[in-house]
């Protein structure tokens, strides 16, 4: 029943042999949203047919809420590109991607911190003063873990869940209207940064992640903070990467803040809404231009710049 | 040994050597005392005098090398029995000697380079050098150097150099020294963790030791490519070092948080210790505050039969520093007595103080976002004292008095939270408290 639906509903038709890969790139087990297993736990032997839950309870609750999902997408896709109508489809220049009004809101983030490898941070999540904006709060501490390979600690951070469709297909994000991403915050003065996580098509693309800072102003005012994707770099396990590409922009998974800025003590940050919106004066695609890596011509001294791809940064507008 | 990391297996494979040579040793020593001890140079050396590595099947094909400083040195046999004698030199034999270079004296830049200077000195061969370099990365935060880019290159320079440079496309295309590599690039991670732009001198270190293309050499590259790049991303930049005096340091951050340049600071009340005729010395603290003229107005517009608030402690950060600030803000209006400031047309006879154009140029010129934003009530007046108690505060407002009048009028309310200011308390409260112990204790002893 799954299969052909999936087969069916698959928005990549390019990729030609996409749903049957699905699998290589992690299912989209919503219990496990991180695959990392502290050094000196045993492996987890339990079989994977174990662990389904064959309760018949759960097996109704599944039908009825997948089959409402699906009941709306129809009545979305009936109605319009992404559920609204074409007209206004077309004129969107601004979207709200998330805003934090009610628990439901809240609900659709997964709040992380290095706790999950060891370490000692703490962080929360709740809902401000008259259910309206997002605080995320807690304390940052630094200190490693002693299991004798982590090196570094001292994070925390609040990531969106991938969206679902029916049957628990995941659903990227598609982006593509827009070349700026906009955010009302109020910090505490601590920098943040802002990780925008693609859905992968090969499996070594998993751990790939766009990053940009979000410098927060600190004070009792609202900010708003404006940072273009073209601004977003390229970062796999934490690593920069050498070769940098613009924000896959129609395959959207996640959007996530983290804190690591390496100070021990409190930090809180409120969080009103995240939007999209089309800034037509900017047009830059990548901002980091690339160079050749082994140039042919050999050059005495500590130069080793030579020349330069297309991606001419332009004026931004921002920061 | 499948078991041991990549780390581990050297300490292993030196623990084999000493089970391999330990036959030997007790053959020729005729002692018959089993001694599991770490095979050091030392070790090995006594070993080699006595012949004991003549036989073939222990003895690798390739002669050691002693290095002058051990081919010097008195190398005493522990005497059987005496076992006080025999633990003293056990400590000495141990692999871990690096670290005892850097417990010598004080700890500051100039022992930490002498230290340095002892290891480069010690062997020209620099052997252990890989270890001895991870010891100086873990030994920098504590001597306070881990922010200075000469000894970052004088510990690069404790590579040997031209040792590790790849000579064909062979040894090229595989790893070239893994450890070695592994290493650089890991003084060069700390370079990078701590902020610290590597130079020119760095390069041509770096270029020598382990040639171009080499892992280090493009950790170099990667970082000078994004370096610069974010030097200046930061919209709020924060002066390194921060000031040191308080009110400096309010000013600042007061001015950082207002974002507004009308906005005047006024620093209230200067720190200074009063001394009475009682010879009690009273501290006072700082009280700096910040308000904008376009606050002043909203403050004398405000109805002084609705209170105001004096809020905080709030916490700002500057890099890694903690300050903590108050805000005199007024609850939001309920929908039904707010109302939209009319401004005269009358008012300018020489320009519209208002406009009103149309200049939306189709429906797709819309770039609000369509949520209601929050909203809160206004702030009038921030400021940052020494101390967060309520008499500070009071000050502060009767301050703001003089600029506001209305404020005179008006009810103030502290709606302060016990903050990290609260624990230190006024000196006369704590009289006080001592007081009250000293009675619970005079109590229980006449219970």
């Amino acid at each position: 029943m799954a299969l052909p639906l999936k087969v069916l509903n698959q928005h990549h038709w390019q990729n030609g042999l996409y749903p049957l890969f699905r699998p290589l790139v992690g299912g989209c087990n919503r219990s496990q949203y991180s695959s990392y297993r502290r050094p000196g736990t045993p492996p987890d032997k339990i079989p994977p047919w174990a662990k389904i839950n064959f309760s018949f309870q759960k097996g109704i609750e599944g039908i009825k809420t997948h089959f409402g999902r699906l009941a709306k997408e129809a009545r979305d896709h009936l109605r319009g590109p992404e559920g609204h109508p074409l007209k206004e489809y077309l004129l969107e220049q601004t979207r709200v991607t998330w805003q934090f009004r009610s628990e439901d809101d809240l609900n659709k983030w997964v709040i992380s911190s290095d706790a999950e490898i060891g370490g000692k941070s703490e962080v929360y999540l709740k809902l401000g003063k008259n259910n309206q904006s997002a605080v995320l709060y807690g304390t940052l501490n630094t200190q490693v873990p002693r299991d004798g390979e982590t090196r570094y600690s001292g994070y925390c951070s609040m990531r969106s869940k991938p969206r679902l469709i029916s049957f628990d297909r995941k659903k990227p994000y598609d982006w593509s209207n827009f070349n700026c991403l906009h955010v009302r915050v109020r910090g505490d003065g601590r920098p943040w940064m802002i990780n925008i996580y693609t859905d992968p098509y090969f499996s070594h693309h998993k751990d790939d992640l766009y990053n940009y800072f979000m410098f927060t102003r600190g004070g009792p005012y609202w900010e708003e903070i404006k940072i273009p994707f073209s601004k977003f770099f390229l970062s796999s396990r934490g690593r920069i990467q050498d070769q940098q590409h613009g924000l896959w922009v129609d395959k959207i998974s996640t959007l996530g803040f983290t804190l690591g800025d390496q100070v021990d003590g409190p930090f809180q940050l409120e969080i009103d809404y995240i939007g999209l919106a089309k800034d037509r004066a900017h047009r830059e695609e990548c901002a980091y231009e690339q160079y050749e890596k082994n140039p042919k011509k050999k050059k005495t001294g500590g130069l080793f710049i030579y020349s330069t791809q297309a991606c001419i940064p332009s004026a931004g507008s921002e920061y | 040994m499948r078991a041991l990391g990549r780390r581990g297996s050297l300490a292993a494979m030196s623990r084999m050597w000493a089970l391999w040579l330990m036959p030997a040793w007790e053959l020729s020593s005729g002692t018959g005392t089993v001694v599991l001890q770490a095979a050091s140079k030392q070790n090995l050396l006594q070993l080699r005098r006595r012949g004991a590595l003549q036989d073939p099947r222990l003895v690798p094909v390739r002669n050691f090398r002693v290095s002058p400083v051990f081919s010097t040195s008195k190398i005493a046999r522990p005497v059987k029995g005496d076992k006080k004698d025999r633990d003293n030199k056990d400590t000495d034999r141990s692999l871990v000697t690096v670290d005892n270079l850097f417990e010598r004296g004080a700890k500051t830049k100039a022992t930490f380079q002498e230290a340095l200077d002892v290891f480069c000195k010690q062997d020209i061969r620099r052997r252990g050098h890989v270890e001895f370099i991870y010891a100086a990365l873990r030994k920098m935060k504590e001597f306070g150097v881990e922010r200075d880019i000469a000894i970052y290159n004088k510990i690069l320079d404790v590579f040997p150099k031209e040792v590790f440079v790849p000579q064909n496309f062979i040894q090229r295309m595989y790893n070239h020294y893994p450890r070695q590599q592994e290493c650089g690039v890991q003084v060069l991670e700390q370079m990078e963790t701590n902020g610290v732009m590597p130079n020119k001198e760095t390069y041509f270190l770096l270029l020598q030791i382990f040639g171009d293309k080499s892992h280090p050499v493009r950790k170099y590259q990667r970082i000078l490519y994004w370096f610069p790049k974010f030097k200046h991303v930061n919209p709020h930049p924060v002066p390194d070092p921060l000031p040191q005096d308080p009110v400096d340091l309010a000013r600042l951050s007061l001015q950082r948080m207002a974002a507004d340049l009308d906005a005047r600071v006024t620093a209230y009340q200067l720190p200074h210790v009063e001394v009475l005729d009682s010879g009690k010395e009273i501290e006072h603290p700082h009280i700096t505050g910040i308000q904008s003229p376009d606050q002043q107005s909203l403050l004398a517009r405000h109805n002084p039969e609705r209170p105001v608030f004096v809020e905080g402690p709030f916490r700002l950060w500057l890099k890694n520093a903690c300050v903590y600030y108050y805000v005199l803000r007024a609850e939001l209006l309920p929908l039904e007595e707010r109302k939209e400031e009319v401004i005269d047309p009358e008012r300018n006879f020489y320009y519209p103080m208002q406009l009103d154009f149309d200049l939306e140029r189709g429906p797709w010129d819309d770039e609000e976002f369509d949520i209601d934003e929050v909203e809160e009530g206004p702030v009038f007046a921030m400021c940052m004292a020494g101390a967060g108690d309520q008499a500070t505060l009071a000050k502060w407002i009767v301050g703001l008095q003089e600029t506001n009048p209305v404020l005179a009028q008006t009810p103030v309310v502290f709606r302060l939270t016990p903050g990290p200011r609260e624990l230190q308390g006024r000196p006369d409260l704590e009289e006080n408290g001592e007081e009250e112990t000293v009675r619970s204790q005079s109590g229980l002893r006449e219970s």
